[in-house]
């Protein structure tokens, strides 16, 4: 049986990795150096003007220090030793290190306490439910941190009171049934009544929302509405009832796809010529690809294909679109698609529970105005993503689903004008954040809220928002009522 | 069963016959031996974490200063950093590739896929794994799956960028964002070679802990790391089946059109979508049913890595072993029904919340026995503190301050407050993440001399420890108050939102200790890679310690040992016993005369009768568990 | 250079053979996946039905084909491994192969039974979004499917060993693992079948 030393294994441990690193990495920098452009440009000239040398240097000045460090720990090295002395003299250092680490380190903790204390959201909560999730944070801080305090430093303390003396023997010691027992019950004890209390917060918050709870009817709903990259509320309107809404109604102009009939009308006309446009296409896919191959050629054949390279690149992926058959399929899959929509559109038209006009008065804002100590419920909907709605200030998050309404209930307690006051900012307002990951804008996703005194000041300012259909305006016939017995259970209002 | 047995024996010879004839390929490359397995693991699983830190440096910069440019950038990114600056898109793509990397390539993989084959055969007492071929079909299909994500990053539409946890719809729609593309579907792939390979070595290290051990290595005699990686693989090879189903539901969603997670769908700029139907809460149920344990699979082994080392070096028995065992097996169990406090918030029954906050606040029962066994280990030790000392305490210190914030998440009241929230980031970074990265070190600076045949060098390891240490304590300690103040987490800038204007300064901060660490990192391969072919050499059993792989020869030999396996005569941690005048007893040192549990010196808090029982207890404990498994 | 004796060498031999654990263990790890797609279904079916997005039809009757002829393949599966314990050769590779056709048989069946569900017009991308439900059906019975070659894969190779005499009495591991898994991809239909059946 052969062993080869360490060292042969080592060599070829690094041929190894060396071979892998080129396979590997070369490929993928040639890939990233061609994703780096829009364009596959040809290979620039070597130019070191361009390069950024500043941040080069300092990559090389810090592989420098790196080397220069571990040299000369290598040569401090070569002295060290298992036995015990030299164990002796590194351990009391280090135990030394770690005392100092862990004063600082609470030094630091109460440090940052202070200083950023002020800003955490835990005593002022903009609504009535938050003062009781702060209370529930305050007894959970109180009894963790105690916790974290007394551990940590037990911890360091070990660590420097026994450090390695070779005269002593340590402890034989391997378990203790009463000391065990009691560390499993006490945490046991604590948690339970950490569970209890959490139990009673969570259930006033939530079941205050759910349908059969006695306040249901009582509270206000505003509907959330949160899309790629913005929010959007509705109010009910006068008659305080809102109007069915479905995504297969959303158009630029009517963003929520509340049943509004007009609106509706209009984007089954504007989907009944995007079909035909479609299918115009469809038709006419060789007359395109005659006409974008013979520009091709043109481009081509005057050499321009090297200046508008980005125009050669397009008719190019079309062509190739085209020829791979990518290009009707997709057309076809658009097609397939906005039939659908018009099919479902079609057969809800013709259900007067859904247009019964309930929506013509609703109002779409940009903003939300609530009154203090008034009781809302805020139902979320979500155009294309999972979106959640977040308002720290009323402790308020909910996640936004798509295809599923969520609700939350709360009760607003201070006005945006108080906050100011006690913020001493007067530009302060109440927001209401993104917070699940949704694409590329979803840092700058938020909605204002704005909490007003009293009711004239509410209504000062709904009145300013314009209703979905204006009241001059008479509204959209009736929806013929034929009793169209095919519309599938399926296309039943969610 | 013998003959099958001897029949599988009878190829072991013929392959130690033909060992003189081993090619380069076949030793190493595709490798068959579990410790050339894991060193595979671990070059690999390095390599992918110096990938996932820099990208966390590269998304630090922006956070840090969002208005600067970064001439840096452009030169690494090309069209992703445009004069310098990070687009949007792409640091989505990096914080989802780096969350992908740490979670799976490096803290399951690169963690448990090392240290379980290292260790589970030479501890157990075995010449290789149960079955090497499949072994080293776990690595190759990591290393697909790595070579798959990595190329994921450079494509032009860019890597996936949903978030690590890539819920739909934003990861099933194309056009929901460029990540979207190509580059999810190149995740899924990757998550699904990932899925085979963690299987197929799951399935290898459970049969080799339940069937391979040596003579006298009874259940209750096991190290704590061989429990640890045992449940572990337990819990992935539950779970990861659920994130298999999972996938395919997302890539027939994605790919072919079906509506299992999508409903009620308008995108902008392609209108509404014909998908109704679905559900995208089932996708969250499904995913965390394995992304809770998928927590205790990066954690537990790292556990158990520090319960070996701290004992070790504490020259202490580590106390409560039987407790020890009983905490993982509690939280390995408590793990597959809590999955629902990730989902507090998506508008669950409320009824529901409640029951997943119950079950989620009792795991912090196993995990404070343990902190608590951990500190009375230490309290009268006689620590000796070497590089993987260090580390383990350190992990210590990390379980508890991450493990307490966790009670806050836990409570479904609180968690509607902090709920993707910084402090979200800074619990799982504590307790997850830096944790498991530092019983990773603990392990590698431990185990070195028995991979490599050499010896770390122990200076650069001090440095590495506390510079890392307190960077890691300076990165994510802030983030809690950031989180208290309601800061989203997942934002590409703070600058648009006056509110979050004054954590300018703490997120500078953070990024320049973020910076030392990866600076500390630097020193640490340095030190590992040197050492690799210049260390000090090693001897047999450099720290004193009693478990069986340190009776193998300190250069490497298909089948382990070149005699008899040792037989095992007592537990893992008989360190400092009074009866014995060295200060450890090796498992493997035949000794008659020695009793094989001392009864330990009498305190005040131990009466007598205490310690009968709990002896008994532990039997009748142990004789359930060989009942359940049908052993021994 | 260490060198070793081998041949004076006897370790405690394992307590199982490892393939039969290996192949108890994979079972665990795909009763894991059924149960996830299994469960999808179950949470999945309230939701969808208050939407009205849940469509009820009756399981192709190829299905029930399917289990007759995998509870027969079972019976045969079992003569082949009783067989090979009783060193009878030429039964155990007779009852190999026939398990074998009905493995391939039952793929058959399972193929005519997801053509009747297309004529039915229940494709696995639906064109009408109430048939979620049928997708869930495609979904598992497919990779249950994928399961079946997994196990005709073994049975083709178990008969290549038969007749290169790799199973006998005294060689068993092999026969005995195709043996278990084949039991289980059949349980696992009947099971299967019951589910959509009643839960469809």
């Amino acid at each position: 049986m052969m062993i080869s030393s360490p060292k042969v294994i080592s060599n070829l441990l690094f041929k190894r990795i060396l071979t892998i690193i080129v396979a590997v990495v070369a490929p993928m920098y040639a890939l990233a150096q061609s994703a780096a452009g829009d364009v596959i440009e040809p290979p620039k000239e070597f130019d070191p003007t361009s390069w950024d040398w500043v941040s080069i240097l300092i990559w090389v000045l810090i592989a420098l220090i790196v080397l220069v460090i571990a040299r000369a720990f290598d040569i401090g090295g070569l002295a060290e030793s298992v036995t015990g002395k030299k164990i002796a003299s590194a351990n009391r250092i280090n135990a030394w290190v770690g005392i100092i680490v862990v004063v600082l380190g609470l030094a630091g903790v109460f440090w940052e306490i202070s200083e950023h204390g002020k800003y955490l959201l835990l005593w002022d909560a903009a609504s009535e439910h938050g003062s009781t999730i702060d209370s529930m944070f305050m007894w959970t801080f109180g009894i963790t941190f105690v916790v974290f305090l007394i551990t940590e430093f037990l911890l360091f303390y070990f660590m420097f009171r026994y450090q390695y003396n070779e005269n002593r023997k340590a402890h034989y010691y391997f378990h203790n049934n009463k000391l065990e027992m009691i560390w499993t019950i006490v945490p046991a004890i604590v948690l339970t009544f950490l569970v209890l209390r959490g139990f009673d917060t969570w259930t006033k918050i939530t079941y205050r929302g759910s349908a059969d709870h006695e306040d249901y009817k009582k509270d206000q709903e505003i509907e959330v509405f949160a899309y790629q990259f913005g929010w959007k509320a509705r109010y009910a309107g006068n008659d305080n009832k809102f109007g069915e809404a479905n995504f297969n109604f959303i158009s630029g102009s009517n963003p929520l796809g509340v049943a509004v009939g007009d609106q509706v009308d209009s984007l089954v006309v504007r989907l009944n010529a995007q079909i035909a446009e479609l299918e115009t296409k469809v038709k006419t896919v060789k007359d395109s690809a005659q006409l974008w191959q013979s520009q091709l050629d043109k481009l081509n054949a005057s050499g321009l294909a090297q200046v508008y390279t980005t125009q050669a690149k397009a008719l190019r992926e079309k062509l190739d679109d085209i020829h791979s058959g990518a290009y009707e399929g997709q057309i076809e899959k658009d097609l397939r698609r906005k039939q659908t929509n018009l099919k479902r559109i079609a057969a809800y038209r013709a259900m007067p529970a859904v247009f019964n006009n309930a929506g013509n008065d609703d109002k779409v804002t940009t903003e939300i105005v609530l009154i203090k100590n008034k009781a809302y419920r805020f139902k979320f909907r979500a155009r294309d993503v999972i979106h959640s709605a977040y308002a720290p200030e009323f402790r308020l998050q909910m996640n936004c689903v798509p295809g599923m309404s969520t609700v939350f209930p709360f009760i607003p307690s201070k006005t945006t004008a108080e906050a100011r006051k006690t913020k001493g900012n007067p530009e302060f307002d109440y927001y209401l954040y993104c917070n699940k990951i949704c694409g590329a804008a979803h840092y700058n996703m938020k909605i204002k809220i704005t909490v007003v005194e009293n009711e004239t000041e509410y209504n000062t300012w709904l009145a300013s928002q314009a209703p979905l259909v204006a009241p001059a305006v008479v509204e959209a016939p009736a929806v013929p009522a034929t009793t169209d017995s095919t519309a599938k259970p399926a296309m039943a209002i969610r | 069963m013998s003959t099958a047995s001897l029949h599988s024996e009878h190829h072991t010879h013929d392959h130690h016959d033909h060992h003189h004839k081993e090619s380069f390929i076949s030793k190493y490359v595709f490798s068959m031996d579990h410790k050339m397995i894991s060193k595979q693991f671990l070059i690999t699983g390095i390599i992918m974490g110096i990938l996932g830190m820099t990208m966390s440096m590269l998304f630090r910069l922006q956070l840090a200063w969002p208005d600067e440019q970064f001439g840096i950038l452009q030169t690494l990114l090309g069209k992703w950093a445009v004069d310098g600056k990070l687009d949007p898109n792409f640091y989505m793509g990096l914080v989802t590739i780096h969350g992908t990397i740490m979670v799976f390539y490096v803290l399951t993989a690169g963690l448990s896929g090392t240290f379980s084959n290292l260790l589970i055969p030479l501890q157990v007492g075995a010449r290789d794994m149960a079955s090497p071929f499949m072994n080293m079909l776990s690595y190759w299909f990591f290393f697909m799956s790595s070579v798959v994500l990595t190329i994921s990053v450079f494509i032009e539409t860019g890597p996936a960028s949903g978030g690590w946890t890539v819920y739909p719809p934003l990861s099933a729609l194309e056009k929901a964002m460029p990540g979207s593309g190509l580059g999810m579907t190149l995740w899924l792939v990757a998550i699904a070679l990932f899925i085979v390979s963690s299987l197929l070595g799951g399935i290898n290290y459970i049969s080799t802990v339940l069937n391979m051990r040596t003579k006298g290595m009874s259940m209750n005699r096991m190290p704590l790391t061989i429990w640890a990686f045992f449940f572990t693989a337990v819990l992935g090879l539950l779970s990861f089946p659920v994130l298999l189903g999972a996938a395919l539901f997302l890539i027939f969603d994605r790919s072919f059109g079906t509506s299992f997670y999508l409903s009620d769908i308008y995108l902008e700029g392609v209108g509404a979508l014909e998908n109704i139907g679905g559900s995208p809460i089932l996708y969250q149920h499904l995913f965390w049913f394995l992304g809770h344990p998928e927590v205790y699979i990066i954690l537990m082994p790292a556990l158990g890595i520090t319960s070996e080392v701290i004992s070790t070096n504490a020259r202490k028995p580590i106390f409560g072993y039987t407790a020890m065992i009983i905490s993982l097996m509690g939280i390995s169990f408590l793990s597959f029904i809590v999955w629902g406090h990730h989902m507090f918030i998506t508008g669950m029954n409320p009824f529901l919340g409640s029951v997943f906050m119950i079950l989620t606040l009792i795991i912090a029962v196993p995990s404070a026995v343990k902190v608590f066994n951990y500190l009375t280990t230490l309290w009268r030790g006689n620590l000796r503190f070497n590089p993987a000392m260090l580390f383990s305490i350190g992990l210590v210190s990390f379980f508890i301050s991450g493990g307490l914030t966790g009670i806050y998440l836990g409570n479904a009241a609180l968690d509607i407050q902090l709920h993707d929230s910084y402090f979200v980031v800074a619990h799982f970074h504590l307790v997850m993440g830096s944790a498991a990265i530092f019983g990773m070190f603990a392990g590698i600076y431990h185990w070195f001399p028995k991979m490599y045949g050499r010896m770390l060098n122990q200076n650069l390891g001090y440095f590495h420890f506390w510079l890392t240490f307190i960077a890691a304590y300076l990165v994510f300690f802030p983030m809690h108050f950031m989180g208290l103040a309601g800061v989203p987490r997942r934002y590409y800038m703070f600058t648009l939102v006056k509110d979050f204007e004054i954590w300018g300064d703490t997120n500078k901060l953070i990024t320049v200790a973020a910076l030392v660490g990866g600076f500390a990192q630097l020193l640490f391969l340095y030190n590992f890679f040197y050492s690799m072919f210049r260390g000090k050499k090693a001897t047999q059993n450099p720290w004193g310690s009693n478990t069986l792989e340190w009776s193998t020869p300190v250069e490497h030999l298909h089948g382990n040992w070149p005699g008899e396996i040792p037989t095992v005569y007592r537990g893992p941690y008989e360190y400092s016993r009074p009866d014995r005048e060295e200060d450890f007893f090796p498992q493997y040192v035949p000794d008659e005369s020695a009793p094989e549990v001392l009864e330990p010196v009498k305190t005040k808090s131990a009466p007598q009768t205490e310690e009968v029982k709990e002896t008994e207890e532990s039997t009748v404990f142990f004789a359930a568990i060989k009942k359940v498994f049908g052993l021994s | 250079m260490v060198t070793v004796a081998q041949k004076k060498i006897k370790d405690k031999a394992p307590l199982v053979a490892p393939a039969k654990l290996n192949i108890w263990l994979f079972m665990l790890a795909s009763s894991m996946l059924f149960s996830a797609l299994v469960s999808a279904f179950i949470v999945h079916q309230p939701d969808a039905k208050a939407k009205a997005t849940w469509t009820m039809f009756n399981l192709p009757t190829y299905f029930l084909f399917s289990l007759i002829i995998s509870t027969l393949s079972s019976i045969t599966m079992y003569l082949a491994f009783k067989n090979a314990k009783n060193d009878e050769l030429i039964k155990n590779r007779l009852y190999l192969v026939v398990t074998l056709a009905l493995g391939l048989l039952f793929c058959v069946s399972q193929y005519l039974g997801w053509n009747e569900l297309v004529a039915m017009k229940l494709t696995f991308v639906n064109p009408r979004p109430e048939d979620i439900s049928a997708s869930y059906v495609w979904m598992i019975t497919a990779v249950h499917v994928v399961h079946v070659l997994g196990g005709i894969i073994l049975l083709a190779v178990g008969i290549f060993k038969s007749f290169k005499l790799e199973i006998h009495k005294k060689q068993l591991t092999f026969m005995s693992v195709t043996h278990t898994y084949w039991h289980f991809v059949g349980l696992l239909w009947f099971i299967l079948y019951l589910f959509l059946y009643f839960a469809r």
